[in-house]
This record gives C-alpha cells, sequence and structure tokens, in this order.
C-alpha cells in the first residue's frame, strides 16, 4: 500500500518534468507524448493519461510551452506543442532537483546497489 | 467513427470544455483507438479502451481549461477623452498596439525606414550639389565662360587668351574676369618630392571669388617683371604639412618643378578652388599673341544676366586680331566667337544634373511604393479590427474619434518608421565619399542638415497620413449591426466585393508598376553600361599597365629626357612577361592633347586643305602596346630614327579627310629636323576614342618619337606596357627601373587600362547599380505585398473554396482561381508601369549609349521577371487553398 503511494506521488511531480523533456527534444502532439513515455519507460511508468491534458494546458497558460494547430492534407488537424524560452529554465531547474532528490535516496537507501 | 461527437458526448453538455479542447482530445481518441487495432484488438475491445480513456478524462473536466484566446489586454483609450488628455490617451494605446504586435510594427517600419532612408539620401544629394549655393560670396553673380567657334562640332571646355584680354579692358557687363589653369607640379624639399596640384591663377581671380586669406595677401603682380611672378599662395594643408603652420612662413622659398616661389600668402581652410585637392596657388599672366587656353570665370555687374554678358563677349571676341591657323585646329571651325556665360553652379553640376533628376524620381517611387504596400498592410489589419471599432461605436465612439484614433497610430508608426530611415540615411551619407566617383561634383557638399532633416520627416508625415487615411475612411464608415453580426466568414467570392479589398488590390497593382517602371530603367541603364564597357575604342585595354612618368624641365632638357625613356622602354621590353612597351605624349582617358594646324596640298585634287588635327609622339611598340589595328602600311620600328627618313602614321579619320584613297606613301607636313620639310604617311591606325565613347573622333597623327631631333618636350610622358600576364604584377620592376634611371622622380597615376575604362564609367556604373538597388527593393515589396493580399483574399475565400472542393472542384481548379486573382492583378500593374516606362523614356536617353529607352528586351525580361515574382508569391496561399478541408470548413 505504501509503495503504491509513492509511486503516484511521484508520477504526479514528474509529469512536468517528463512532458518539458519530450518537448525539448522536438514539438509534439498529445497522443505522441503519451505513447513516448509508455515506450521509454518500458511500461514502468504507465501514465496515467487523464492527467496528460491538464498538465499540457496548465504548462501552457504558465507560458512554458505552446500549442499550435498544424494541418496536413487528408489528415486531423493536431496540436502542436513546442518549448517556450521559459519552459527550458524551468526544465533545467527540474532535473537538478530531482537528480538531488535522487542521490539523496541513494545515500539513504541505496538504490543503485539494488 | 466520429470522435467529436464521441468525447462530446462523454462529458455531457454541462460541462463540456471548450471546441479546441473535445478537437485535441478527440485527435488522442482516435489515435489511440488506431493503435489498439492495430496492435489486433478487436473493433470493440478498442473501442471499449478508448471510452476507458474518455471516463477519466470527464471524471474532472474542470482541469481541462485552456487559457482563453487573450482577448487585446490593451485597453483602447475613453471614448469621450478629447483634446490633449485624449491626444495622449491615444498615444499610449498606439504604442502598446505596437509592442504588441510587433511583427506587424517591424514589417512597416523596416518598410518605411527603407523608403524614407531612399529619398533622403537622394534628396541630401540633389540638395547639396544641384541647390545649395556654392561657398563663394554672391555666388549667383559668378558665371562659367566657354569658348568655341560657330560651327565647331567640339564640345567646349575652355576659354581663349583672344577673347580673355578682349573683354577684360574695360567690360561693361561684369566686374572682373579671372583665369587660370590647374596641374600637377613636383614639390621638393627636405621632406622629399611629391607631385602637388597647382593651380595658376591670374591676379584677378582670387579677389574674385572673395578668397580671404589666413596670413599674408594675395600676389598683385607686375606682367612686364617676370621675376615678380615667382610667389606662391599655400593652402592650409600645405602650410601644417611643410611648414608645421608656423606664422613666419610668408617669404620662404617653396620649390616647385625646380623653380623657386616666394610663399606671399595662406589660404583659409574652407577655401577649394578649383578643386579641394589644390594646394597651392601661382601666378598666372594672360598674354597676348598666338592662341593659348585655359578656364576662366567672371562676377557679373548686379542686375545683368548671363545672356548679356554673353552678347558683350561675343561682339568684344570677335573684334579681337584674329590668331590666324590656329583656330582652326583647335576649334575645327574658324566661324566667329562663340562664348558660353552658364551660372558657376550649373557648370560645376550640369553633367550629373539628369541622372541626379532621374534618381530622385526613382527614390520617389520607391516611396512610394513602400507606402503603398504599408498602406494596404494598414487596411487589412483595419478589416481585422472591424469588431473592435464596432464595439467602441457602439459604446459611444463617435466615427471622428475613430478616426483620430487611427491618424495617431499610423502617424506614430509613420515617424518611427521616418526616424529609422533618417538614421539610414546619416549612415549611409557618410559613406557616400567612398562610393562617388572621385570626380562628382561637390561631394564635401553633401550632408544630413536640418533641411534635410526637415524634408525627410515632412516627408514620413505625409506618408502616414496617406497611408494612415485608407483605414481611418473605412473605420469611420464601420456600420454597427453587420460589423457585429459578421463573423469573420467572409461571403462566397468575398475577395473582390468589398470595397477595401478592391482598395488593397489596387494599391497592389500599383506597387507592381512601380517595380515595372524601376526594373526597366535599371535594366535600361545596365545595358547601357554593358554597351559603353565593351563598346569597341580602336585598342585593347586588356593586360596593359600604364603609368605618368613626370621628367620636369628644371632637371630633364628635352634631349636627355628622350634619352631617358628609352633606357626605361629598353629595360622594360626585357622584363620577363612584358610582350610590349612604349612611350608617348599621352594616353585614351587622358585629356590633354597637343593640337596642331596648317596647310597641305591634297594629294586628293593638289588643292590647298586645311589641315587640323590633334598630334602624339609614341615609340615604336605603342601600337602593339596598345594592340591598335593598323590598317594598311605599317607601324613604327626601332630603324626608324632620326637618321632615317623622316614617318608618320595617321588614324583612319586623318586619312579619309585629308588623304585621299591612298594614303600611304602620301607626304604631310611635319618635320623632325632643320631642312626637312615634309615627312611620309608610312601607316594608317584604327581611330581610338580618346575620351568618351560618344565624343566624335579626330584625326590624329602619330610621330615617331625616336626621330625626334630636338628630343622629347613633352615633360610628363606616359608609358604603356603590354603584359602576358596580370599588369599589375610589373608594378614593382617598372618602380625599380625608373628609380634606377633617377631615383628622386616617382610615378603617378599608375593604373592598367581597364582601371582608366572603369573610372571613367564610375558615373554610369554608379547610376546602373544604385537604380538597380531601388529596383530590387521595390521587387521585394511588391513580391511581399502580393504574397499578403493573396493569403488574406484565400482566408477569405476558406468558406468558398471549401464549397467549390465540395462540389468536386479539383485542387488544380481552386489554385487557378487564386492565380487568376493575382495574375489580373499583375497584368494590370505590368501594363501600367511599361507603359510609363515608355512615356518617360525620353527624359533617360540621354543617359544611355548603345540601347533605346524602348529597349524590347529588357522589356521583356522585366515582364518575365516580375511574372516570375508573382508565381512564386502566389505558391504558398495556392498550396493552402488547395489544402483547405471541406469537411472542417463546413461543420
Amino acid at each position: 500500500m505504501t509503495t503504491h503511494l509513492l509511486k503516484r506521488e511521484l508520477k504526479r511531480g514528474s509529469t512536468e518534468l517528463l512532458v518539458l523533456a519530450l518537448l525539448e527534444e522536438q514539438p509534439r502532439h498529445g497522443y505522441d507524448i503519451a505513447r513516448l513515455i509508455d515506450e521509454r519507460s518500458q511500461g514502468s511508468i504507465t501514465y496515467q493519461v487523464a492527467s496528460l491534458y491538464p498538465t499540457l494546458y496548465r504548462l501552457e497558460n504558465r507560458d512554458l510551452i505552446e500549442g499550435r494547430w498544424v494541418e496536413k492534407a487528408g489528415q486531423r488537424r493536431r496540436r502542436y506543442y513546442r518549448l517556450l524560452p521559459a519552459g527550458r529554465k524551468v526544465l533545467a531547474s527540474q532535473r537538478s532537483v530531482w537528480e538531488g532528490f535522487f542521490a539523496g535516496l541513494d545515500r539513504v537507501a541505496h538504490l543503485t546497489q539494488g | 467513427m466520429d470522435w467529436n461527437r464521441i468525447v462530446g458526448e462523454a462529458f455531457g453538455q454541462r460541462q463540456m470544455p471548450e471546441d479546441d479542447v473535445i478537437d485535441e482530445l478527440a485527435q488522442h481518441a482516435d489515435s489511440a483507438y488506431q493503435a489498439a487495432r492495430a496492435e489486433g484488438s478487436s473493433g470493440d475491445e478498442a473501442e471499449r479502451r478508448v471510452r476507458e480513456l474518455l471516463q477519466a478524462w470527464s471524471a474532472d473536466p474542470d482541469v481541462l481549461t485552456r487559457r482563453p484566446r487573450r482577448p487585446s489586454t490593451v485597453v483602447p483609450p475613453k471614448a469621450s477623452a478629447s483634446g490633449l488628455a485624449g491626444l495622449l490617451g491615444d498615444l499610449r494605446y498606439a504604442l502598446q498596439l505596437m509592442r504588441r504586435q510587433w511583427t506587424h510594427t517591424l514589417v512597416v517600419v523596416l518598410t518605411m525606414a527603407l523608403g524614407i532612408g531612399a529619398s533622403t539620401v537622394l534628396f541630401s544629394v540633389v540638395y547639396g550639389v544641384l541647390v545649395k549655393p556654392v561657398p563663394w560670396p554672391d555666388a549667383d553673380r559668378l558665371v562659367r565662360l566657354l569658348e568655341t567657334r560657330q560651327g565647331s562640332t567640339r564640345p567646349m571646355r575652355f576659354f581663349t587668351n583672344v577673347t580673355f584680354l578682349a573683354w577684360a579692358d574695360k567690360p561693361a557687363t561684369i566686374e572682373r574676369i579671372g583665369g587660370w589653369s590647374s596641374g600637377r607640379m613636383t614639390l621638393s624639399g627636405t621632406t622629399g618630392a611629391e607631385r602637388v596640384i597647382v593651380a595658376e591663377v591670374t591676379s584677378e581671380l582670387l579677389p574674385l571669388l572673395g578668397a580671404r586669406l589666413a596670413l599674408g595677401r594675395p600676389f598683385d603682380i607686375d606682367p612686364a617683371n617676370a621675376l615678380d611672378q615667382h610667389q606662391v599662395v599655400i593652402d592650409d594643408r600645405l602650410w601644417h604639412e611643410r611648414f608645421g603652420g608656423r606664422r613666419d612662413v610668408l617669404g620662404q622659398v617653396l620649390r616647385l618643378d625646380g623653380a623657386s616661389y616666394r610663399i606671399a600668402g595662406v589660404m583659409t581652410p574652407s577655401f577649394g578652388f578649383p578643386s579641394r585637392e589644390t594646394r597651392a596657388w601661382i601666378p598666372f599672366v594672360v598674354k597676348p599673341g598666338g592662341l593659348s587656353m585655359f578656364q576662366a570665370i567672371a562676377r557679373l555687374n548686379p542686375g545683368v544676366t548671363p545672356a548679356q554678358a554673353q552678347a558683350e563677349a561675343n561682339a568684344r571676341g570677335r573684334a579681337a586680331p584674329d590668331p590666324g591657323l590656329v583656330v582652326m585646329a583647335v576649334f575645327g571651325s574658324k566661324g566667329p566667337v562663340q562664348v558660353s556665360v552658364v551660372p558657376l553652379i550649373e557648370s560645376i553640376t550640369g553633367e550629373v544634373r539628369p541622372a541626379l533628376f532621374l534618381l530622385l524620381v526613382a527614390a520617389g517611387l520607391l516611396l512610394a511604393a513602400a507606402t503603398a504596400n504599408v498602406a494596404s498592410l494598414q487596411l487589412a489589419r483595419a478589416m481585422n479590427r472591424r469588431r473592435e471599432f464596432a464595439i467602441r461605436a457602439a459604446l459611444g465612439a463617435g466615427g471622428g474619434r475613430l478616426v483620430r484614433q487611427l491618424l495617431v497610430e499610423n502617424t506614430l508608426l509613420g515617424l518611427v518608421g521616418g526616424g529609422f530611415g533618417l538614421v539610414l540615411a546619416a549612415w549611409l551619407v557618410r559613406g557616400l565619399p567612398s562610393l562617388l566617383p572621385a570626380d562628382f561634383p561637390r561631394i564635401a557638399d553633401i550632408a544630413i542638415d536640418w533641411r534635410v532633416a526637415a524634408f525627410s520627416i515632412g516627408l514620413s508625415f505625409a506618408a502616414s497620413i496617406f497611408f494612415g487615411l485608407a483605414p481611418a475612411l473605412h473605420a469611420g464608415r464601420v456600420k454597427l449591426a453587420p460589423s457585429l453580426a459578421e463573423d469573420g466568414l467572409a461571403p462566397v467570392g468575398g475577395g473582390t466585393r468589398t470595397a477595401t479589398a478592391r482598395a488593397r488590390l489596387l494599391l497592389m497593382a500599383g506597387q507592381v508598376a512601380v517595380a515595372a517602371v524601376l526594373l526597366v530603367g535599371a535594366a535600361v541603364l545596365g545595358r547601357s553600361f554593358v554597351a559603353l564597357i565593351s563598346a569597341d575604342r580602336g585598342y585593347d585595354p586588356s593586360r596593359v599597365l600604364t603609368a605618368r612618368l613626370p621628367l620636369p624641365d628644371a632637371t630633364y632638357t628635352p634631349v636627355r629626357r628622350a634619352a631617358a625613356l628609352e633606357r626605361v622602354v629598353d629595360h622594360l621590353k626585357r622584363v620577363p612577361g612584358v610582350t610590349a612597351a612604349a612611350v608617348s605624349t599621352g594616353l585614351p582617358l587622358v585629356p590633354g592633347d597637343t593640337l596642331a594646324g596648317f596647310n597641305m596640298r591634297s594629294p586628293r585634287d593638289g588643292r590647298d586643305v586645311q589641315v587640323h588635327t590633334s598630334i602624339r609622339h609614341v615609340s615604336p611598340g605603342y601600337f602593339e602596346a596598345l594592340r591598335l589595328r593598323i590598317r594598311d602600311g605599317r607601324g613604327f620600328t626601332e630603324s626608324d630614327t632620326a637618321a632615317a627618313r623622316g614617318v608618320i602614321v595617321v588614324n583612319r579619320v586623318f586619312a579619309r579627310r585629308y588623304l585621299g584613297d591612298k594614303p600611304v606613301g602620301s607626304r604631310v607636313p611635319s618635320s623632325y629636323k632643320h631642312g626637312e620639310t615634309e615627312a611620309e604617311v608610312v601607316g594608317v591606325v584604327d581611330d581610338v576614342s580618346n575620351g568618351a565613347v560618344t565624343d566624335p573622333v579626330a584625326p590624329e597623327l602619330y610621330r615617331c618619337s625616336l626621330q625626334l631631333s630636338d628630343g622629347f618636350d613633352d615633360d610628363v610622358p606616359s608609358l604603356i606596357v603590354r603584359t602576358a600576364g596580370e599588369p599589375l604584377g610589373v608594378v614593382p620592376v617598372l618602380r625599380s627601373i625608373v628609380s634606377g634611371e633617377d631615383a628622386s622622380v616617382a610615378l603617378e597615376s599608375v593604373m592598367t587600362m581597364e582601371n582608366r575604362l572603369a573610372t571613367s564609367l564610375a558615373k554610369p556604373r554608379l547610376y546602373a547599380l544604385l537604380l538597380g538597388a531601388f529596383a530590387v527593393f521595390a521587387l521585394t515589396i511588391a513580391g511581399v505585398g502580393l504574397f499578403g493580399v493573396l493569403s488574406r483574399i484565400v482566408s477569405l475565400r476558406t468558406r468558398e473554396i471549401g464549397v467549390r472542393t465540395a462540389l468536386g472542384a479539383a485542387p488544380a481548379d481552386v489554385v487557378r482561381v487564386v492565380l487568376q486573382q493575382a495574375m489580373v492583378v499583375t497584368t494590370g500593374g505590368i501594363v501600367v508601369g511599361l507603359a510609363i516606362s515608355a512615356a518617360v523614356g525620353r527624359y533617360v536617353s540621354q543617359l544611355l549609349y548603345g540601347v533605346t529607352p524602348y529597349d524590347p528586351v529588357s522589356y521583356s525580361v522585366v515582364s518575365i521577371v516580375l511574372i516570375l515574382v508573382v508565381i512564386v508569391a502566389c505558391i504558398v496561399p495556392a498550396r493552402r487553398a488547395a489544402r483547405i478541408d471541406p469537411a472542417r470548413v463546413l461543420r
């Protein structure tokens, strides 16, 4: 039960980091982001898709990312998000917070020793 | 599967998020469904998974709110505001709008800055060169005097001693008359020798110009006392360079061309006559007898017109004693004296006047195109702001209120653009001296002063009123109900329905027309320049090095000079890579021909004819060095020495005019030594254009320098070297040969012949380049403007195009609709532009060579270029039109 709770908290807190990191590579649409999180974490972060769009909209409201409709012939129009300069800064600071957090966890709980 | 509907149902009417969110979630749902199917799930299974997703989403719809489309956070000023406070409010609002729509602002400001900048530069040049008074007191009474003979076809370049002396004696229409001639002299002293420009001036000239001396007095000389004439007035630069600006300089000695001159005065720094480069002035006495040529100006009596002075000068000149046959040689006619009296400023700037006016008009056209472009942009923006205006009108803002607001906005934009234009112009004007040909008149007078700045600001103001007026009129007419009712969706066929759309198309056509006019001008001037540079001048200027070698009379007798030159040329011929070398008394494109007139018996009919010809002394190898074609007989050889029979070579004009069918073998009175009266014509060479290609070629007689028993008497001979490789590579060798001959002399004017040619064509090249730059800019703004208008038309007609596509129109049909509109606009613009070009063509014709102002090649090329640009500008809007998804449009 406690493990389950921790996992959920971690997931929620990390959502922003994951989204910003994926948008750092290139502009992407929502489905693409969800799919990549699933694929790259090899299923260990099965992502609560319900929180994806609220996160995207929140990040957009904070001017960290910017969404734009793109139309391609013969396709549904898709909303692509791209990282804004402010988002890049937030991503960097979140990365260092998470790095510190993991280093601390490691020192206490010896994660890497398995 | 209609995911939009399914997503909408999942939320239920009560908590429906906005359409965009539904659209985005539906897109996700669709992708998830397709992915599940691809993984092998059945349709039902896949739909079940997606519905789970939808349930999770719709659990908390509140977090699915996107930031609302930000409405203008710029708060419009109050409707009731009036007076100064209202104006300030408008200004603040306009500034905020400019910041918010910064890309639009940038485009407008840049366009205006370039238009205003170009016009300002041209205005500053026209003002500084043509309009600004010359710096001498009562300059409007100063006139330039030039003389010719009735019937002469040669351009007027000088005044003669005969008319000068006849008129200087108690003239009625002029206060004073002054003469000068200017040239280079070797200034020697403790700091080494240098060649400086020195003007010989009559004692009247400096007072006539109102010259004030910083030190000493202008020379006042006794024409009878030759020693008295060795005085000099030096300029400020020479005073500081050679004498450290010391006040005890008066009475000291300056050595010019080996002779001593006593310093009588120092000129103020601002004085620069005949040119700014003049370093010193020495006395010049106009002597009676014979015919001598120099430059002259006069100061008119108050109230006298140039025409009255001209009448007096003609009468005096015609009453003067006839100097005889030499008149024929100089003027090519023995008709009565004809004097031209023109205001000094006109004579200084007359040559560049037509070109400057042409360029000023071109800059004006460019500004007009830029203004039209901005007007079109502002109109489009006004269309987008209809709702804003309508709402504000509904809230009580009167039509006049909105018009004022728009005028404030546009004037601000225009003034900012104009400000940047002025900065750009100031920057360009600073670079002008290095850009303009060195012989461009009055370069020092070109500057951005308050008049130019006022012109520029006034122009920006006028332009903003123009481009602000259309949107303002539009706003004044906004109808409340239709504007509020209309939802940004234009009715079918909206592209040209509204007055605004028509106005934009008209502005567009105008821009295309301006681009066409400027392009035609640039093309015609460009082709004329190419014709000038590739015109057959009778010689081959490639791979030829030329230089002038001053061997002053003070140290060289003509005989000694001839020997020195022979040694230099012999040396040169042995340098590897040199294929021919020669010395001569002149070079093509370098003024200063020796003219002669004599009688001879015509070989044609035995009658006496009067010959007038220019004479050139050249060494054997001259024709080879310039690759001057020999049409008949032979050129000079090393065996044509003083001991041999005297021989000459003439050009074709000489042969045709004086020698008849068999020129070679004819005898012409031209003696090399005592006891010899005639020389034999041994060859005929091609005509060489020594000045501009357009000048008629005069008869020319070449004498062999090796045969001159009296030596070489031109103290600044020219060297001509033809090389196998790069001619400038020979320069170090040439310098060392010359300094080996005499370390105290220095080569001057070392240039390739091609370089001389390019320098002589610097003005036509400048005009073509400037007009070309204007044309490219006009073409760019026309292209970008067209792109903007077409994009707007496509977005306005989205509905119509959607309907057409839904009804079965192929993408090609849709593209054709867009292209059609563009082509109608452009074709109209091109036709008008070409018609205007043809109508103004005759004003340009005097600037052209070898091409007519109606040149069909230029006209065709310009049309093709414009059509290509239009096609490029159409591609993106047309593709967008073709991709419009009818389903989305109709939903």
